[in-house]
This record gives structure tokens, sequence and C-alpha cells, in this order.
């Protein structure tokens, strides 16, 4: 019992990072996945990727995806957002513009989700590139308190806060998800019950 | 008799046991002892009759398992048969996909208006139909093709442990999901689980972790599905080919918009005949054409027949009425003869060129040999396969085809007989199928290409490619070096008694098959003469010149026999019950020089005459110096005359048995051996000149 345990964590929380290409998505995933830094990463098509993480006490499973930003259907990127529990919304603070298009993945992250409080980050990368700065961390911060969402600036070069995002959106994630199933207690059971039936079946 | 009045008492119905043995205690000990005795002996009865019983049951349900497993043989013949047709409907549509594949992926040709895409449709997705229960809406799509498919397995989306195995079908605007049916006979393999439109379909790779690796994920609205590949090449397969294809869509949705636009723009604006024309320089879908061509007038393609005849090409060729198919074409071949090269005439017979290919494929495929298909199929089917092919103009094809055709069936013919011990009985049976196929195939092959004397250089190539194939395996069992020589003059002369059969039949292949052999039993020739040559020197040191004694009638009787056996008489040759007259060295040259001449006339050919002539010389000449050296020598002074009359012996009666044989065989007998009778004289005057 307590092998299977260790081999799948019950629990799964699933990430997704949007943002701008060349942010540094796949280098803040890759750093968290196997702490190394990525200088030439080939741009991401969608990329899923699963670890098993200990967050305060509690062994879980962290599910990211880490997408590519254009697509030729909306719908095709809503189904991306549809899957995902908590978001990552990463800009480069040398790179203005990414900054600017967060709001239009905020807007349809809630559109899809419907969802005011989604568990929902702002990252700023690259901090690491000072000199380079475009976004000053005062406006980042104005955006993220419109939002009512935390702002984080981190550095996949230099493991700077990227445990502490991946961590912070999943302490979110649990809590929301421990809030709904306070919510509607009865019905949720009910529903992995059957969840459970059909795994039998199948 | 009181056994009967016994089995009907005890046979009663509701015969009750208390009651009987209560009744029958009344009578007394005795009577009581009696019935014991009586029960005890209709029980062993019973008992006996009833093995019996089993036994003859037991042989009743032999022969019904016997009958049941020919049944399912049959069966399973039949479900093998039916399949091997699935297979090829199944290949023939896959060779239309190819050729679509190239098309799609060819720009140029992309744009030739070759093919109408909703008959194209029904013909690739048509095999969906019969593979995934339950999917027929999905065929109906006009302009939907099969991209590319292959097997899956589902993992649960949570734990990632596999849940089912299912089978996708990648169409050029969605993406089906059949699950897979186990324990399933037939073409039905897969039943219909969902199809996906490409538009709303995210695709995310998973990276390999820990013991889940190739897959990747289907997110799917309301659904999110992780699928596992087999090899991490063929996930990347589908990556790409799933991303190309949504590109794909992707630009012909764009374009179909833009078409649209343009033209609902230039029909407010101008006439319709520019906008047929502007459509026509520009890029338009295969539809959007075919509403405006629908205004062109050409009365030659009006006919309704010739609007039809592409579809009931397309079912001909589905349901292998290949006549039928071939009829049609020669049909409109005929009536488009004289006809202009209007451009839509051209389509026409675009289209029609198209299906005719289809069908050569398919009739190419009927001939073709491949190890997953039996050759039941037989000649009558590869023959029906040819004549079809020649009336496409394709005989050089068809030819070939039949041609490898028939070596498959040799082959297996040959490769069916088992191989045990006596290699007469083999080659017997390897003489038979082989010449016997031959002989099939030369008719077969007259009635298949009538008139078509360029194929007859062909097929006599093709035999002697195949007698070739064949002396091969006649050499390495025949002449091993192990085979006696009675054995490999058998086995000669049965394959050059086919050869002359087929000879009558006008296939001469006699003189390939003895130019083939030709060294390999000059060889054995040879050696069976050393060897002759060898025991007569052997033999000789150890002469006594001792008459044999039997020592008793029966023995000698015996001896007798055997000789008779090979054909010597020796009856005269008996003295006194026991003793004949000969030696023993006399007599086993005899017999042995006789074999030696009858295997050899058996694969006498004029051609080694000579050896044969040479060779039987040199054996007896061999024996006859024995005899002058015994006559010449001290110790045998007092034997001349028994030594004389062995010689005469075989001088006389040795050498007109052999001469028999030669006759037997019709062949003159050779003066060369005719003089071997002179020697006689010449010992008598060695014995003479010893004496004196
Ligand atoms: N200096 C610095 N470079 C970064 C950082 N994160 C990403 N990069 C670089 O930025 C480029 C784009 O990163 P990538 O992860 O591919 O961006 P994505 O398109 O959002 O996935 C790569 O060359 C990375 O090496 C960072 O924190 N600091
Ligand atoms: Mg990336």
């Amino acid at each position: 019992m307590s092998k299977a345990k260790t081999q799948q964590p019950a629990v799964i929380h699933k990430v997704i990072m949007v943002g701008s290409g060349g942010v540094g998505k796949s280098a803040l995933t890759l750093q968290f996945m196997y702490e190394e830094f990525v200088e030439d990463y080939e741009p991401t098509k969608a990329d899923s990727y699963r670890k098993k993480v200990v967050l305060d006490g509690e062994e879980v499973q962290i599910d990211i995806l880490d997408t590519a930003g254009q697509e030729d259907y909306a719908a095709i990127r809503d189904n991306y957002f549809r899957s995902g529990e908590g978001f990552l919304c990463v800009f480069s603070i040398t790179e203005q513009e990414s900054f600017q298009a967060t709001s239009e993945f905020r807007e349809q992250i809630l559109r899809v989700k419907n969802d005011d409080n989604i568990p929902f980050l702002l990252v700023g990368n690259k901090a690491d590139l000072e000199e380079k700065r475009q976004v000053t961390a005062e406006e980042a911060q104005h955006r993220a308190q419109q939002w009512n969402v935390p702002y984080v600036e981190t550095s996949a070069k230099t493991n700077a806060n990227v445990d502490k995002v991946f961590y912070d959106l999943m302490r979110e994630i649990r809590s929301r998800k421990m809030d709904a199933s306070k919510q509607n207690n009865g019905k949720k059971i009910k529903k992995k019950d059957s969840k459970r039936k059909k795994c039998t079946i199948l | 008799m009181a056994d009967k009045r016994l089995i009907a008492d005890l046979s009663v119905k509701g015969f009750d046991p208390n009651l009987y043995v209560s009744r029958a205690a009344e009578g007394g000990e005795d009577a009581l002892l009696d019935l014991k005795q009586r029960i005890h002996i209709l029980g062993d009865k019973t008992a006996q009759e009833l093995k019996k019983n089993v036994y003859k049951n037991y042989s009743q349900f032999i022969d019904t398992a016997r009958e049941i497993s020919i049944v399912e043989g049959e069966m399973y013949q039949l479900s093998h048969m039916l399949t091997e047709q699935k297979g090829l409907m199944a290949s023939m549509m896959e060779m239309s996909l190819v050729s679509d594949k190239a098309v799609v992926e060819e720009p140029q040709k992309e744009a030739e208006p070759e093919i109408n895409p909703k008959e194209e449709t029904r013909r690739n997705l048509a095999f969906l139909l019969e593979k995934v229960e339950g999917c027929s809406s999905v065929t109906e799509v006009p302009g939907r093709q099969l991209i590319h498919n292959g097997d899956l397995t589902e993992l649960d989306i949570e734990s990632l442990t596999p849940t089912q195995k299912v089978h996708a079908f990648l169409l050029t605007d969605s993406l089906m999901i059949a699950s897979w049916l186990p324990n399933r006979r037939g073409p039905v393999r897969y039943r219909f689980q969902g199809l996906y439109e490409l538009d709303n379909l995210a695709v995310v790779n998973v990276r390999d972790a820990g013991p889940v690796k190739n897959a990747f994920k289907i997110l799917m609205f309301p659904a999110s599905k992780i699928y596992q590949t087999d090899s991490a090449k063929s996930k990347r397969q589908w990556l790409d080919i799933l991303e190309e294809t949504k590109k794909k869509k992707a630009s012909r949705d764009k374009q179909k918009k833009e078409v649209v636009q343009r033209l609902a723009e230039q029909q407010s604006v101008a006439s319709l005949s520019r906008v047929e024309e502007a459509s026509k320089t520009s890029f338009v879908d295969e539809e959007d054409k075919t509403t405006l061509v629908e205004f062109e007038t050409d009365t030659l393609l009006q006919e309704d027949w010739l609007q039809e005849l592409p579809e009931n090409l397309d079912m001909c060729i589905a349901q292998r009425d290949f006549e039928g198919a071939v009829d049609l074409v020669e049909k409109v071949n005929e009536y488009l003869k004289e006809s202009s090269k209007s451009p839509s005439l051209k389509e026409f017979r675009a289209r029609i060129d198209h299906r005719v290919k289809q069908l050569t494929e398919g009739l190419m495929s009927e001939l073709q040999v491949s190890p997953e298909r039996s050759l039941r199929g037989g000649p009558r089917a590869a023959r029906r396969a040819v004549a079809q092919l020649i009336r496409l103009g394709k005989s050089a094809q068809a030819c070939d085809l039949f041609l490898k055709n028939r070596s498959a069936i040799i082959k297996y013919n040959i490769r069916q007989l088992k191989f045990e011990g006596a290699t007469t009985l083999y080659i017997r049976c390897m003489c038979a199928v082989f010449f016997n196929s031959l002989l099939e195939t030369s008719k077969e092959f007259l009635k298949a290409f009538p008139n078509h004397y360029g194929c007859y250089s062909a097929f006599i190539v093709w035999c002697k490619q195949e007698l070739e194939l064949f002396v091969k395996t006649f050499n390495r069992h025949v002449f091993d070096g192990k085979t006696s020589s009675t054995t490999v003059a058998e086995c000669v002369s049965i394959s050059r008694k086919h050869c002359q059969e087929l000879c009558q039949s006008g296939l001469d292949i006699a003189y390939l098959f003895d130019g083939l052999i030709s060294s390999d039993l000059e060889n054995t020739i040879i050696e069976k003469r050393e060897q002759l040559k060898d025991i007569v020197k052997y033999r000789s040191a150890d002469d006594l010149w001792r008459p044999m004694n039997h020592m008793s009638q029966k023995d000698c009787q015996k001896y007798l026999d055997e000789m008779a056996s090979a054909r010597m008489d020796l009856k005269d040759y008996v003295y006194q019950e026991c003793f004949i007259s000969l030696t023993m060295n006399t007599a086993q040259f005899a017999k042995s020089c006789f074999q030696y001449t009858e295997d050899l006339l058996l694969v006498y050919s004029q051609e080694h005459e000579a050896l044969i002539t040479d060779s039987l010389v040199q054996v007896i000449s061999e024996q006859l110096q024995h005899i002058e050296a015994s006559l010449k020598s001290d110790k045998f002074k007092e034997d001349h005359n028994f030594i004389l009359k062995n010689a005469l012996f075989i001088v006389e009666v040795l050498m007109g048995r052999l001469e028999r044989l030669y006759r037997d065989f019709q062949v003159t007998f050779p003066p060369e051996l005719n003089a071997i009778r002179e020697n006689y004289k010449h010992l008598k005057a060695v014995a003479k000149s010893v004496k004196t």
C-alpha cells in the first residue's frame, strides 16, 4: 500500500506556463524539473512534464504544461487553458511587449476558466538581466495588485525564485481545491466515486 | 430367464429396494442367497455392458471430434481466405492512399483536377467502415481522407497506467479514435469511440518520466486523453503528422474563406462568366469548381452512362468484378476514341485513367505472390487476372507475374514434399510435382496468352530457369556420393521419362535436363566402374577356384533363387544337390556386372554411349585378366578345366544376358562388347600353351 502511494501520489496539481515566446517559460520549467539552465532551447510546441514533489510535507505530483504561444485556432488554445488548475503568466523584464501581452493571456484564461480567483502568478523572468530591464518592478506590481494576484521576479538562469513560483502556485491550487471540496462536499465525493467506477469498468 | 424377470423387477418404475428385499427375505435363507448370487451376476453383466457402451460411444465420440476438427479446419480456412481478401482490399485502398498522399504533398499536383474528391473519399474511407464498427457517419463527409493511423495505448490521465488499446485514424480534418475489440476474428477490429475535429484538438507532448515513455496528450474538450505509442519514432511521427495536418487544414480553411469572400465580391460586380474565369486562374477548391463546371456544356459527356461510369468502375473494382471493370474501360475507350481534347474531356479521361491504374494494380496484386497469401487462388484466378490485364494492354507485366506466380506454386508444392529416406521415392514425387506443374503451366500459358507470341520466349526462359532450380535439388539428393548407382539410374530415368512426356505435349526440355546432369552422371558411371574393378581385384586375390558348395540342397536352392532374382539362371551348373560348378567369384561378378549394365542402360544416351561401352569392357576385361592370370599360375595347373568353364560362363552366358538386356532397352549391342566373346579362344590357347 505504501509502495503504491509512493509510486503514485494521489494528488496532481496541474500548472500551465503562459506568456509570449522567448520570455523563459521553458527555461523556468526545465530549471524546476531538472535544475539546469538551457541556453538555447528550441521553441516549444507543447510539452508536458510531471514530477513528484513534497509540498509542505505532503507528497504530491505536479503536472506542468509548457505551451507554445501561437496557435492557429483559438479553440485549441482554450483547450490548453481548460486543462490547467493554475497559471504562471510569464513575461521578461527585459521586454516591454511581453509584459503588455500578459493582459491578453489573463483575459483569455479568465474567459475559459470563468473564474476570477483562478490560481495565478504574474512572473517577471530574467531578473538577472537588471541592466536590460524595461519593465519596472513597480508597474508589474501594480498590475498584479489590480488582478489580485502575487507578482514574483525570477531568473531561470540563476535559479532565483524558480522553486518559489511553482510551490506558491501549487499552494494556491491546493487551497482552492480544499475550498471547493468544503463547499460542495457531497457532490464532489459522488463525482469521484463515479469516476472510480468508470476506471474499473475500463 | 430368471435374469429377465429379475431385470424386469429391478427396473420397475418406482422400485423400492426395501420392499423388494423384505419380500425376498420371506422366501428363507437359500432363496435369499440365490437372489444375492443372481443380483451379483447381473451386476457384473451390467458393468460389462456399461463398459461396452462406453467404448462404443467412445469411438463415436472420437469420430465426432474428428468431424468437428475437420469442420473447424474448413471454417478456419474459410475465414483465412476471407481475411486474405479483406487484406487485399485494404492494400488496394492503401495503394490509393499512398498516391493521395503524394498528391497532398506535392503542391503542383494538388492543382490538377485529377480526382473528384467526393468519390475519392468514398473509396478511401470505405475500408474504415469494414474495420471500425459504427463509424458510417465519419465516412460520409466529402473530401475527408485518411492521413495516418496506428495502434495506441490509452493511459489513465491521472495515474498514467494503461487502460485500453485503441486505434487512431487521423483524417484530413479530424481524429477518430476507435477502441480495439479483443478476440475478434474477421475484419471488424475496432469500435468507434469518438471523432474530434482538428481545429479544437490540442496536442501535448508528454516528456518521458519514469516508466511512462512515448506518450502524448490530446486535449479535446471536454475529454483529455493520454496515449502511448510503441516507440519514440512512432510518437514523433504522430506529433509531426498531427501538427502538419492541422496546419494544412488551417491554411485550407483560410484559402476557402478568401475564395468565398472574393467570389462574393466579384459576383456582386461582374457577370457570371467572369467569375468563372477568375476562379479558374486562382486556386479554387474542388467543390467550388464543380459548381462552376456545371455551366460548361459538352454534349459528349452528357450521356448518363458516361457520367455514372467512374462510380460504376469503382464498384466493379471494389467487388473484384474485373471483367466488368475492363468491359467498362473498353466501352469508354471506344466511345471517346474519336473525340476532341477539350479540357473537360481531359479531366474525365484523367478520372478514368486513375481508375484504370487502380484496376491494373488490383489485377497485378491478384497475381502477386506474397508469403501471407496462399496459392489457393490457383491457375483459374490467375488466368482470369491475366486475361483482363491483356485486355488492358499489359501483357508483358501479366506474363511476368503469371510466371512468377507459377514459380511460387512449384516451390511451394516441392516444399510440401517430405524427404524421408528413400531417395527414389522422393525423386519420383518431386518429378511428378515438378513436371506436372510445368505441363500445367504450359497449358495454362497457352490458354492465358493465346497468340501473344512475344510472351512465348519469356515462357521458354522461365522453363529453363525452373528446370535449373529443379536439377539443383535433384542433384543434391541424387548425386550426393552416397546414393547407389541403381538409385541414381532410377532417378535419372524417372526424370527422363517425364521430360519425354513433356516433349510429346510440345515442350522439349530433355536436352536441357541431360545437359544439366551430364557431368554428375559421368562421374557416377566412372566411380562405379572403378569400384567394380577394385572388387574384381580384391576377390581375385582370394580365388581358390573351387566350385561353390552350399552344403545342403535347401541352401543351394536359396542361392539359385537369389541369383534368379538378378536374372542369372545357374540351374544347369548344379551337381550333387548342393554343388554349383562355378566359383563364388564368377557368380558374384556376373551378378554385379549385370546390375551395372542395367543401371547404365537405364541412363543410356547417345552422348554417353562411348563411356558406357568402355566402362563395361573395362570391368569385364578385368575379370578375364584374372582368369588368364590364374591359367598361367602354377597353383591352378590342375584346375584348368574348371577355370575355363568359368570363363565360358562369363563369355557366353553373361555376355548373352547382357546382349538381351541391350535388346530390352532397344539399344544396339556394341561391337566392342561383342568382341569380348572372342576372348575364350585366347584363354583356351593360353591354357594349352601353359600345359605344354
Ligand atoms: N539571462 C537569462 N536568460 C534567460 C532566462 N530565462 C530564459 N532565458 C533565455 O531566453 C531564451 C528563451 O527562453 P525560453 O525558455 O525558450 O523561452 P519560452 O519561449 O518562453 O519558452 C533562451 O535563450 C533562454 O536561455 C533567464 O532567467 N535569464
Ligand atoms: Mg518554450
